[in-house]
């Protein structure tokens, strides 16, 4: 067998903690066990990768074995992989206000039974609230000598309020995650808008569908970024020919004054100690003063494509790693929220976001947000619902008018590949002109 | 230990602290290979174990999982006290025993894993490619092999392989995509050369589209966009849990006209897709489920907790979901069936490929409004000229209640089985 030109492990070991409660029923409750290594071996050519449960890597034999497992998958591989040298190094976690695991289950379900019933609101005619919090060890080691292993606790909480009236159905629904601590304690108000936005839903109007005016709240902005730049960035996607913003570097792709990053780096619900590959993580600017700048990369797309920097690698409990997003967001503008309002004039303002997703090959993307008002004449007025918004990532950069100051973060999970991962994403208010708006009232 | 011993070690040691213990395991190898710039770039094996314990005292369900063989004991102790957290409510037992006589097509008995087999994939996805000037920009071939098992304290062990083949394709030409996939337990189903094929001819043929103004035209939704709005919006309503919890649509309406007549959706679990199964993840035996015959709704779906706490019965539609193997009520081959139209396209409508963002849909009133991709022009039953973008915005339960036919293509899309649906006068927002 052929010896690796370079191999690494990566071992994620934990626990996950979950709660479910419904309608004032605790449904379940508990701790669950998991222990999950990858090991990838780059042949003459590309990866060969090898996923196991509960794999022992402590002794150089059988580190052995499994490369030569992931070395003779490896030899059916045709692409010829190279990989950029890149700073290793890690982060320590930010520090836990409160430790969840100095709260036991019994308490962590009081509390998120106290969320789940302040959503009980007149008019509301189901609630349900969950928790998870998840506690990963996680250890690397590669070829080169390279050694890092970090803890990292996440945990956080969704609530939900259905509002029904004359067969009319409605949803409230709101969530926080955090990296920071324990986040269960006195978090009722989050239930009680939930359960407000549902009963409220039930008077909205259907938005109508069209070309106009859009101001977007800084949660749903922020999965524009995300969405609209951040996907089509990835220098796996850049790599494979499979995205619009391939060769673009040095263009101007979006308004002026528009800045996008993606920083790990954050200590938002994104952030990485290290990355996937053991790579120091940094933060990058995608687009500064509307052009392209750089990509988000790992190793192989950055010897591949170049530039940015590595330090994107993420996956998910043990699956392999991909190039990834982590906190992206637009940064702060000048433009105040009043000034965004009167400059908008009449149109939609959109809250929230019910998820998202792209082409990035094509440039397309469409996202939901969870509920919207009508602006008339710089002001907001009637309350719609089921509004979204799609656009062309190339042109629909320009159509940013205004860029407010007073950005937020906002935390989710993001999908790619079958991987779910912990991300943020965050902008201030923004002003889109002639956005494509869909909703199916007339 | 071996699987077995394991089993019987945790039902006696369970035994010690709860009246019930269930156990259900899992251990399953997958090889895949991943194209990139039009070769394997990287070949992967996947091991899998999992084994997943639920305890039952006094109507107090408590549940827990592992990946790792030697924590079984810490994983017993955290469904047990799970248990002690949960509510308790009405409960009437595991399943006991019984012949289970149907063998439902969940495993191609012949199918090896191995890398040879997913490579011999990949070339045939990539000779299809080839016959047009697309560019590939990603694709896979993966087989996958699990023995799962279920093991109760009243005596149920069920054993069950479970097979699946998928391949999938990525094409551009110019800024036009195109992707098509296949997926069956089966690989003598699976036409890995006709998946490269198609994928590559709808990025070609796509490219050069034209705008479409906004209004109300005749759509026709392929198989793939169908099951994304069917998944997210039906799928869910029919779950006895969301009936009973008031987040469904559908509740209150048994016996009701609630979709078109010529519409009949049902759960046949002995059918062959990816879900088929003889018993369901508490071990009850499955059996077929008519939720809607003719447009008329007739039932949902229950798992034995749902169905105990609100007296009715298990349609054995518990499924395992999630890394914590959790039970949750799904479906595990969802037909979508009725009278089928020879030529469905006959008359100008808008045929689309797939949908941008169907999990945005509101999954409780149904609303959504989603990006289109792959949409084309249809008359004389052929694609005719490309559409280059648009959205299609509506509500998946009206759609259902008035549809203009069904095609007599059939395919399998994730747990749903269906064919090209036709929706008459929908809205379309243009660009």
């Amino acid at each position: 067998m052929a010896e690796p030109r370079y191999y690494d492990i990566r071992c994620v070991r934990g626990e996950v903690t979950h709660i479910d409660i419904d309608n004032g029923v605790v449904e379940s409750a508990g701790i669950s066990y998991f222990d999950r290594t990858v090991v990838r071996a780059l042949g003459r050519r590309g990866w060969g990768i090898l996923t196991l449960d509960r794999a022992d890597v402590d002794s150089s034999g059988r580190i052995g074995e499994l490369v030569d497992a992931a070395m003779h998958l490896a030899a059916i591989t045709g692409d010829r992989v190279d990989l950029a040298p890149a700073p290793h190094g890690i982060l320590p976690p930010p520090p836990l206000r409160e430790d969840p695991r100095d709260v036991d289950l019994e308490e962590k379900t009081r509390l998120l039974g106290e969320i789940e019933a302040a959503a009980r609101l007149p008019g509301v005619a189901n609630t349900r609230a969950r928790y998870t919090e998840s506690i990963d060890t996680v250890r690397f080691l590669d070829s080169s000598g390279n050694e890092g292993s970090y803890e990292i606790v996440r945990s956080g909480f969704s609530v939900l309020a259905v509002a029904v009236r004359n067969g009319v159905m409605q949803m409230g629904s709101e969530r926080d995650h955090a990296i920071t601590g324990f986040n269960l304690r006195g978090r009722q108000d989050l239930g009680r808008k939930a359960g407000e936005t549902a009963v409220a839903l039930l008077d909205a109007k259907l938005a109508k569908g069209g070309a106009i005016a859009a101001v977007l709240d800084p949660e749903l902005a922020g999965v524009f970024a995300h969405e609209a730049v951040g996907h089509a960035s990835e220098g796996d996607h850049v790599r494979e020919g499979a995205s619009v913003l391939k060769g673009k570097i040095g263009e101007r792709i979006g308004a002026e004054g528009l800045a996008i990053v993606d920083d790990p780096s954050l200590p938002e619900f994104g952030f990485d100690p290290m990355d996937a590959e053991g790579v120091a993580v940094q933060r990058t600017e995608i687009i500064r003063d509307g052009v392209l700048r750089a990509f988000l990369h790992n190793r192989e797309t950055l010897a591949s494509v170049g530039d940015g920097v590595a330090g994107h690698a993420r996956s998910e409990h043990g699956a392999p790693p991909l190039v990834r997003m982590s906190n992206t967001f637009i940064e702060n503008g000048d433009a105040t929220f009043d000034e965004i309002l009167a400059e908008c004039g009449d149109g939609v303002m959109l809250i929230g976001s019910r998820g998202g997703q792209v082409d990035p090959g094509r440039g397309v993307f469409q996202f939901n947000a969870r509920y919207g008002y009508l602006i008339e004449g710089g002001e907001r007025t009637q309350m719609v619902r089921d509004v979204s918004l799609s656009g062309e990532i190339l042109s629909t950069l320009h159509r940013i008018a205004l860029i407010g100051n007073d950005r937020r973060m906002h935390p989710g999970f993001c999908g790619k590949g079958g991987q779910s991962v912990p991300v943020s994403d965050g902008a201030p208010h923004i002003l889109l002109e002639n956005a494509t708006v869909g909703g199916r009232g007339t | 230990m071996n699987g077995g011993d394991l089993i019987d070690r945790i039902l006696w040691e369970g035994l010690r602290h709860a009246e019930e213990v269930e156990v259900f395991f899992g251990e399953g190898r997958s090889v895949s290979a991943e194209i990139k710039h039009s070769v394997i770039g990287n070949a992967e094996e996947s091991r899998s174990w999992c084994l997943s314990i639920r305890t039952i005292d006094r109507g107090r369900i408590g549940a827990s999982s592992t990946s790792d063989p030697r924590k079984w004991r810490s994983c017993l102790d955290a469904a047990l006290a799970s248990g002690r957290v949960a509510n308790a409510q009405e409960w009437g037992g595991l399943p006991k025993p019984v012949d289970i006589v149907s063998t439902a097509p969940s495993a191609d008995p012949d199918l090896i894993v191995g890398a040879d087999g997913a490579s011999t994939l990949v070339g045939q996805l990539l000779e299809g490619a080839a016959e047009h000037p697309a560019r590939v920009v990603g694709g896979s071939a993966e087989l996958a092999r699990t023995d799962l098992t279920i093991a109760n304290s009243s005596g149920v062990r069920y054993g069950m392989d479970r097979t699946v083949v998928s391949v999938t394709l990525e094409a551009i030409h110019g800024q036009s995509t195109g992707y098509e996939f296949a997926a069956s337990p089966f690989l003598t189903d699976i036409d890995a050369r006709s998946v490269g094929e198609q994928a590559a001819r709808l990025a070609v043929h796509s490219a050069g589209g034209r705008d479409v103004a906004s209004g109300r035209y005749d759509v026709i939704l392929s198989p793939i966009a169908a099951a994304q709005l069917i998944g997210y919006v039906l799928v869910p309503a029919l779950s006895g849990r969301n009936v009973k919890a008031g987040r469904s649509f559908l509740a209150g309406r048994l016996g009701e006209q609630v979709l078109d007549q010529d519409l009949s959706i049902y759960d046949d679990p002995a059918a062959r897709g990816l879900g088929s199964a003889s018993w369901d993840a508490e071990g009850v035996p499955t059996r077929r489920l008519d939720f809607v015959e003719r447009g008329v709704l007739r039932c949902f779906a229950y798992d034995l907790k749902t169905a105990y706490r609100y007296h009715e019965e298990s349609t054995a539609s518990a499924v395992r979901s999630g890394a914590e193997g959790g039970v949750a009520i799904g479906v595990h081959n969802l037909v979508v069936d009725g009278r089928r139209t020879a030529v469905l396209g006959d008359e100008r409508a808008i045929w689309v490929h797939d949908v941008v963002g169907a999990h945005t849909a509101n999954p409780l009133s149904g609303d959504f409004s989603v990006e289109l991709s792959n949409p084309f022009w249809m008359e004389g039953g052929e694609l005719q000229e490309p559409i280059r973008t648009a959205m299609l915005a509506g509500n998946v339960f009206d759609m259902l209640a008035d549809i203009g036919g069904l095609g007599d293509d059939t395919r399998i899309v994730g747990r749903v089985i269906l064919p090209s649906i036709r929706f008459n006068k929908q809205q379309i927002i243009g660009k």
